[in-house]
Formats: C-alpha cells, structure tokens, sequence
C-alpha cells in the first residue's frame, strides 16, 4: 500500500504522470491523425517515446502499453481500411522494440542492485573489523597497563620485605590476567586472518596458532 | 580533607564512575573506602582484579574497620583455583566473566534488611574488560547501576583513566549521576568526564 501510494506521490510518481501524458498525446495523435486525416504516415515515430520510456521505467510491464498501441493501431486501421503488411511490422516493431528496451534496462538494474550489495556487504564487513579490532585493543592495552602497574607494585614489595603468599597469589592473578590477554590476542589474530584472504596459509597457521 | 573530592556529593548524587590513573587505582581505592566508611557507610567491594585476601591485608594497614567492609570476590578461585581459608565473610565468584552468579551476588550481599547504609565500590571496570567484551560489561553495569537505584543503594564504580574508549565511557556516564576523576583537582564533572572548559 505505501510502495503504491510512493509511486504516484514520490520518485516514481512523476514517471506515471509523464507516461499518462504521453499514453494520451499517442492515443490523441491515432484518433486526429489516423481516424480524422486518414493518415498513417510519421506520427507513431511519437509511440517510440512513450515505449522506450516506459521500457526504461518499468521493464517488461511495458510490454502491456505495447500492447494496447497494437490493439489501438490495429483497430484504427481496419476501421479506416488501410490495414497493410507495413502496419502490422510497424506493430510488431512496437512489441520487439519495447522487449529490447526492458531486457536491457532490466540487466542493468540487476547488475547495478548487485554492486550496490556487494559494496554493502564490503562495508559492513569492513565496519565490523575496524570494531572488532578497537575493542580488542581496549581490552589488551588497558589490562597490559594494569598488568605492568601490578608488577610494579608487587617489584616495590620485594624491595620492602616481601610477603612471600600475598606475592604468590598476586603472581597467580597476573598469570590469570595474561593467559585471558594471550586468548584475546589470539582472537583478534584470527579474525583479521579470516577477514584478509590475501594472508598466504603459512602466516594464517603462525597466526592462530 | 584531601580524600573529599567530589565524594562530597554521595549525600545528593547516588552513582558515581571514578576515574583513576592506573597506577593510582589502589591508593584510590582505598582513599574512596576510607571516605566513604567515614560517612557511616558499609562497603560492599566487588574485586575483580586483587584479591580480597589482599586488599584486606591493605585495608588493615590503612587502619580501616574491616568489620564495615564485605567482599565479593571474582578473581581469587579463578586465579588460584581454590578458596584461602578463613574467607567465610567473603563471596567467592568462579570467575569475572561469570557474570550470572557476579549478579547474585551482587543481590545476595545488598538485600539484608540490616538498617546499615551500605555502599557499593566496584574494582574494578578497567579489569572486566580483559574478561569479557566491552558491550557486555555495559549491559552489566547497567543491571547494577538499576538494581542500586531500586534498593536505593549508591555505587562506585572504579575503572582506569585512559581504559575506556569513549563510546564505553558514553554508555557508562548515562549508568551513574556523576564521573568522578581522582587525578584532578576537586570539581563538578561534565557527562563526557571533563570539568567544564576543558
């Protein structure tokens, strides 16, 4: 419902309304021209507009508006009684230009759709690295520091006449502290190695290892 | 009295982060408990990066009343695999990422209907972080920060100065009512953990 309400009032209301213009000029130029001055020559080079247009816009839903110029030149001819061969290849003409015209418009916008996700998926591959490997710096800078400040202090101790458990547990904690840092490293290794495929198999195992 | 601060204000303003350098965060540590027993508090301590064993070795020397101070401990069995004896007024948690039983803990310890004004003192953010994703700490201490503003309870939480990448610092300075930095002179705190101007 919202998607139908987009196309007359958003992008692609102008669209409709331009081909509601042109539908009517066509439809205007087959019955003054055609019906009235009995006249077939020149005026449906006009109906290639209309045709590529709506081709470019809406694909193979214009083969519906090829249809009704058809209908509508046919009909008109055999009323006016000069339905010839060139008529009906000029009719033709209208559905395999039009066909054309969609096949083209509707490859195009495949591949651009296709760009456009890759390129997303790029992004959001890329976004997700660049995340994950601050938050990995966050947590082995920091707890590095912290680290570096417990032994320092567990160094002044040494120096002051040592408790020789408090020293030990303290040492069993930082030990605890680096396996987990060691972990997380290792899992920021992998994931970059996971990310980058130009990473040769040799660097990739000495990474993760 | 230099251990004021702006813990001054834990009259008017319940939550606090409290910066500190990383090398201070022990003497900071014990400057908060200090003040914070001063104001007739009991210190519930959540200690995930010295063990408790420890850290009351140092209270004691500080001359502070270890009957007002209670421990959930989270590094001590991880680290050492095993509980010291005579810890029977300690919580011991298996690990700092398990942060299920830190929780209950956390509600076991703050629920007695004892009368006491108790206090929470967090040791520290800076030391989860080695533990578990920074997201999941957030998640975390916004359990704790809410669980202490329904028991009307006040929480300190200690993290390293220059530990926390801002987006954390964003999501923890909308956790408390105020950021306090430790290594600073005595000032009110913006939200983004700068004193106005700077």
């Amino acid at each position: 419902m919202e998607q139908e309400q987009r196309k007359f009032t958003g992008e692609g209301g102008h669209r409709i309304w331009i081909l509601a213009v042109l539908g009517l000029v066509c439809i205007g130029l087959e019955v003054v021209v055609h019906l009235t001055l009995r006249t077939a020559v020149g005026y449906t080079h006009i109906f290639y507009i209309l045709l590529v247009l709506s081709a470019l816009w809406y694909h193979h839903k214009a083969l519906f508006i090829a249809g009704g110029l058809v209908c509508a030149t046919l009909a008109t001819s055999l009323f006016v009684g000069d339905l010839t061969w060139a008529t009906i290849l000029r009719a033709a003409m209208f559905l395999v230009i039009t066909w054309i015209v969609a096949t083209i418009s509707d490859e195009r916008d495949r591949a651009r759709r296709m760009l456009q996700e890759q390129k997303e998926e790029i992004e959001k591959k890329h976004y997700a690295l660049v995340g994950y490997i601050s938050e990995a710096a966050l947590r082995m800078k920091n707890p590095l520091e912290m680290l570096r400040d417990n032994l320092t202090s567990m160094r002044v101790q040494l120096d002051q006449g040592p408790d020789i458990e408090e020293l030990k547990m303290m040492l069993s904690v930082q030990i605890t502290h680096l396996e987990q840092i060691i972990g997380n490293f290792r899992e920021l290794n992998r994931e970059i190695v996971e990310e980058r495929d130009e990473i040769p198999e040799a660097f990739r195992e000495f990474l993760t290892r | 009295m230099e251990t004021q601060f702006d813990i001054g204000r834990l009259g008017q303003e319940k939550l606090f982060l409290v910066l500190s350098s990383a090398e201070r965060l022990r003497q900071n540590n014990i400057r908060v408990i200090k003040t914070l027993i001063g104001r007739g508090y009991r210190v519930v301590v959540i200690t995930t990066n010295q063990p408790s064993a420890i850290l009351k070795k140092h209270y004691a020397a500080e001359g502070i009343d270890m009957g007002k101070v209670t421990f959930i401990d989270a590094i001590t069995k991880y680290a050492i695999g095993r509980i010291p004896e005579g810890e029977t007024d300690t919580k011991f948690v298996n690990s700092p990422s398990n942060l299920t039983d830190l929780g209950i803990a956390i509600t076991e310890v703050l629920n007695p209907a004892s009368g006491e004004k108790t206090c929470l003192l967090f040791d520290s953010i800076s030391t989860m972080l080695i533990y578990l994703p920074s997201i999941h700490i957030s998640k975390f201490i916004h359990f704790v920060t809410s669980k202490l503003r329904l028991l009307d309870v006040p929480g300190i939480f200690l993290a390293v100065e220059k530990g926390i990448d801002p987006l954390l610092l964003t999501q923890l300075t909308t956790y408390v009512d105020d950021v306090i930095d430790m290594d600073k002179p005595p000032g009110i705190l913006g939200p983004d953990g700068k004193s106005p101007g700077t």
